[in-house]
This record gives structure tokens, C-alpha cells and sequence, in this order.
């Protein structure tokens, strides 16, 4: 049978190689201007501390994987010796990653289950639309007194960050879910609620689920920062302890080395996300 | 059943649906009032309608996916309480599920408990050889166009064997050309299961191209009108006098010309 094929799905790629480089030549044009404008900015700027230089910062970042630093493990208690930048972001790690996969976890738990279960959604919303507008880092307080001021506090904040964005992704996905797609289901013998949740309405909701996820990466690195003004060890902590000494350079290190560990979470992410949703 | 004794899949008239007295309101909107007929074993049913004659509902309801406020649907005899592997649905948007490629979808309704098939790959295999998708085993839906979504959605209704195909408009969003072919396709595959099938339209054309009866039914409130057979042998020609005949006759019992756009 000459079965005809209209698979005009192919993604259009924007623009020939041509426009590519005509694009990115274009970005490398404002890094340029940018750095330039830094540069002299920092020149005719003093206190020289106010404005560290593009350079003076470059040593600086540079010297973050010349020096070693020493932290403790958390859990094992043992202690770890590491380039001194790598160390910091370790011990970021240490209560962003259990922050955020926890948080994440339970978030889209909830909102799969809130927004399929219709008696669920009307017990708890009410509840959900106090707390939702609570800043996660106004919950430090009890960080603090809860947990102390380490990584357990540090996780809590970040814990509650993820909850929220992860939350509501499920939730929005799975009341998206099509009517039709569920009487499909239905009449191919699909009969419990729990199969349904599973078969239909979990994959249906799959590129929400995952936009959440990859908003909360971002989201919690400033939430992450944030708490660790309070004192968890970490490069946000680092960033207060180097201007405290007026080594605005080094601040400045270390907010690159965060800007260069969120974008390659978030182009790792990317990826996965690509090759999950490829039905899309 | 002590009387009966035949087990053969022929044709005849032991009545497989049978719909009595349904009638189903939303809010002020009579979508069926006591809407009573049946359909043969085996039966090509075409149900025709204007826009808002309650000819999806009466279909849903068939399928159990829609509860009526009063009266009953028999199904072989028993009555309807909900959706079942015995019905199997096609319709008008395909329904496929976006995820999953054209094996998958097929594969879906074998893969519930309730199914158990000695060998399911071979079943597939063998449903998307008779809908005619060799070689877009491992396509995902939004890279098929109308037609082969379609043909999809058929091949998966028909995967668990039912003995009921239901189908809802489901040539309404495909090309002209197409269409044709599929009905060609349709009645192919009817004549080699020996289906019971209630086809829904507002095609006039479709109905008599396809069906050995063609319930005709009125809007507001949704009743059924007449019923016709259609004894012409197959496949049909659309020029033929018969043919021809055939449509005047359900198009002067419809009254009007139906709105074609729903």
C-alpha cells in the first residue's frame, strides 16, 4: 500500500551554518563590550575593592583550583582534601542535591496525588494556597532552630524551594491530563484509579513534571546561596567570607564558579529531558 | 443457552446490542429521549444525526463511558455498568497516546491484566500488517499523518479481540482521498473479524458506502427518527442509482441538509 507519510516533523533547524555563525559571533560581540565596560569600570572606579577587575577576578578564579581546602564529609564525619573552589561547591552540594531531590520527590508526589484525587484537592488546597506564598528562606528561623545552623538547615531551606516549583508542575500537568485520552484507556481495560495515575496520567504529565524540575535546579541555587548567607558552609558562604575581607575578587570567583555549575546541570538536564520527551 | 446450538461467527440475527428506552439530559439539553433499537451479531450499524442528536452519547453509553438517566443497554444480553474489553473504541481525534510509538499504542490493550495473549508481539505484528504500518512500528504519533493515526487507533481498539468496535466520526478529520481508502480498508478487516459495528457520521455518503442499516436520528431531543437497510452488495458505487437512491431517500427523512461542520 503507498501509505502516504506527511512526517513533516523533523525539527527546523534555525538557520544554516551561516546564521550560526553569524549568531554566535554576535554573542561573542557582547561578552567583548561587556567585558570591556567591566574592565574600565573597574579602572575608574575607587576604592579599587569596589569594582575588582575581569583579570584581578580571572587570577582569583584561577587560584580557587591552585589551593586546597580540607572539609568534613557530612554522614561518614571523615575529612577530604580538594581544590579549594571544587571543596566549597562540594560542600554546596552536600544540602543542595538531598535538598532538592527530596524536595522535589515529595512536591511531585503531592501534586500527582492532589490533582488526580479530587477529595485530596479539596481537603488540601485551601491549606496549600496559605503556604505556598511563604518565601522558602523565610523559613530559616526554623532551619535554625530546628536543625542548626549546617547542612541539614541548609537542605530544609532548599527542601522547601523544590517542594513548591515540583509541586505545582504535577499538579497543572496531571489536571491537564485529556478527558479523551483516559476514556481511551478506559475502554483498553484500564479499571483502578491507581493504573490510570500510572498508565495515563503520569506520562501525559511527564513535560510538566520535568519543566518543574528543571525550574527548581535553577531556583534552588538561589535559594541554596541564599541560606548559606546565614552561615552552611558552601560557595554562597564563601562569597560572604571573601568580601568580609575585602577580597572582592574572589566573591566574584565563585559567583562564576555557581553560574558555571547551574548551566552544566541545566544543559545535562536539557539532555535528559530531550531524549524522555522525544514523543513530543 | 440450552437453545442455541450454533457457535459459527456467521451472520444472523441474534441481537448483540440492544438499546432500550435510553434517554440521558445535560442540564436542559435532551441529548436522548427514549431512544430504543438494536444491532445484529455482526451487524454494520451506521447511526447518522445533525450536530447535537446525541449520537456520541448514545455511543459513549454503548461503551460505558457514559451512564444514561433512564433505561438500559444490553450488551450480549447483560447489561452495561461500564467500560470492558468486549467494546472496543475508535474515535474521532485518534486518542492515541502521545507517547507511545504505534506498537505501543496497539500493544496497550493487551498489556492489562485482563487480557492474556499467548504471544502479544505477534499480535501486534499482525495488526499493524492488517491496517497496512509496516515499517512505522517504532513511529511516534506526531510523526503520522491523519490517515495512519486512524489506522492506529483502529489496529489498537481491535487488539483485545473485542467483539464490539464502536466507532465515533473517526474518518471526520481525514482528506477526502483517504477517507475513501480507509472505508475500503474498514470493511476489509469487518469482513475478516465478523465484528458487530456501530459506526457514528453525519455523512450521509459514509453511512450508505459502509452499513447494512442506517439508523437515522433527530436533534433535540435526540430520538431516532428511521431506520434503513441497505441491501447492496459491496464494495459500493457511489454513482450507482441504487446508490444514489439510497441517499436521497435518508436525506429527505433527515428534512434538511445536515450541518456538515460538527
Amino acid at each position: 500500500m503507498s501509505t502516504r507519510t506527511d512526517t513533516s516533523s523533523s525539527p527546523v533547524v534555525a538557520g544554516s551554518f551561516e546564521g550560526d555563525l553569524k549568531r554566535y559571533l554576535r554573542g561573542l560581540g557582547g561578552l567583548l563590550v561587556f567585558l570591556v565596560v567591566w574592565w574600565v569600570g573597574s579602572m575608574t572606579t575607587q576604592p579599587s575593592y569596589l569594582v575588582p577587575g575581569p583579570l584581578e577576578s580571572a587570577r582569583a578564579f584561577v587560584d580557587l583550583f591552585t589551593t586546597s581546602t580540607a572539609i568534613i564529609v557530612p554522614v561518614t564525619g571523615s575529612s577530604m582534601a580538594l581544590p579549594t573552589g571544587l571543596a566549597h561547591l562540594a560542600q554546596t552540594l552536600f544540602h543542595y542535591v538531598p535538598g532538592l531531590l527530596l524536595g522535589a520527590g515529595c512536591g511531585i508526589g503531592l501534586g500527582l496525588v492532589m490533582g488526580w484525587n479530587q477529595l485530596l484537592d479539596d481537603w488540601i488546597q485551601p491549606l496549600v494556597r496559605v503556604l505556598r506564598p511563604i518565601p522558602p528562606l523565610a523559613w530559616i528561623v526554623f532551619a535554625i532552630v530546628w536543625f542548626g545552623i549546617g547542612h541539614t538547615g541548609a537542605a530544609f531551606i532548599v527542601f522547601v524551594g523544590a517542594f513548591w516549583i515540583n509541586f505545582y508542575g504535577a499538579y497543572g500537568g496531571v489536571e491537564g491530563v485529556s478527558g479523551e485520552l483516559t476514556d481511551a484507556a478506559s475502554t483498553l481495560g484500564v479499571d483502578r484509579d491507581l493504573s490510570m495515575l500510572k498508565l495515563v496520567a503520569l506520562p501525559s504529565a511527564a513535560p510538566q513534571v520535568l519543566t518543574g524540575f528543571r525550574t527548581s535546579i535553577g531556583r534552588c541555587w538561589m535559594i541554596v546561596v541564599g541560606a548559606e548567607l546565614f552561615g552552611a558552609p558552601g560557595v554562597g558562604y564563601e562569597i560572604i567570607n571573601a568580601s568580609n575581607n575585602l577580597a572582592m575578587a574572589t566573591s566574584v570567583a565563585y559567583m562564576f564558579l555557581i553560574s558555571l555549575a547551574f548551566l552544566c546541570m541545566d544543559v545535562g538536564f536539557r539532555l535528559l529531558e530531550r531524549r524522555v520527551l522525544a514523543w513530543r | 443457552m440450552a437453545l442455541s446450538s450454533d457457535s459459527s461467527t456467521g451472520r444472523n440475527s441474534r441481537e448483540k446490542i440492544t438499546i432500550q428506552n435510553v434517554s440521558r439530559s445535560y442540564e436542559s439539553i435532551r441529548a436522548l429521549a427514549d431512544v430504543s433499537f438494536s444491532v445484529s451479531e455482526g451487524e454494520f450499524c451506521c447511526v447518522v444525526g445533525p450536530s447535537g442528536c446525541g449520537k456520541t452519547t448514545l455511543l459513549r453509553a454503548i461503551a460505558g463511558l457514559d451512564d444514561p438517566d433512564g433505561g438500559s443497554i444490553l450488551v450480549g444480553g447483560d447489561p452495561v455498568t461500564g467500560p470492558g474489553l468486549d467494546r472496543g473504541m475508535v474515535f474521532q481525534e485518534y486518542a492515541l497516546f502521545p507517547w507511545r510509538t504505534v506498537r505501543g499504542n496497539i500493544r496497550f490493550g493487551l498489556d492489562r491484566p485482563a487480557c492474556d495473549c499467548p504471544d502479544c508481539e505477534g499480535r501486534v505484528r499482525e495488526l499493524i500488517d492488517l491496517v497496512g504500518l509496516d515499517g512505522f512500528e517504532d513511529a511516534y504519533p506526531k510523526e503520522l499523518s491523519g490517515g495512519m493515526k486512524q489506522r492506529v487507533g483502529i489496529a489498537r481498539a481491535l487488539a483485545p479481540d473485542p467483539e464490539i468496535l464502536l466507532m465515533d466520526e473517526p474518518f471526520g478529520s481525514v482528506d477526502a482521498r483517504t477517507r475513501d481508502r480507509l472505508h475500503a480498508e474498514l470493511l476489509d478487516i469487518w469482513t475478516q473479524t465478523g465484528q458487530t459495528v456501530v459506526f457514528v457520521t453525519h455523512d450521509i455518503d459514509e453511512a450508505v458506502t459502509l452499513a447494512d442499516r442506517v439508523v437515522v436520528m433527530d436533534a433535540d431531543p435526540g430520538t431516532v427518527q428511521s431506520t434503513f437497510s441497505i441491501d447492496l452488495e459491496r464494495p459500493r458505487e457511489r454513482t450507482s442509482r441504487d446508490f444514489v437512491n439510497h441517499v436521497a431517500r435518508i436525506r429527505d427523512a433527515l428534512g434538511s441538509p445536515i450541518d456538515a461542520s460538527h
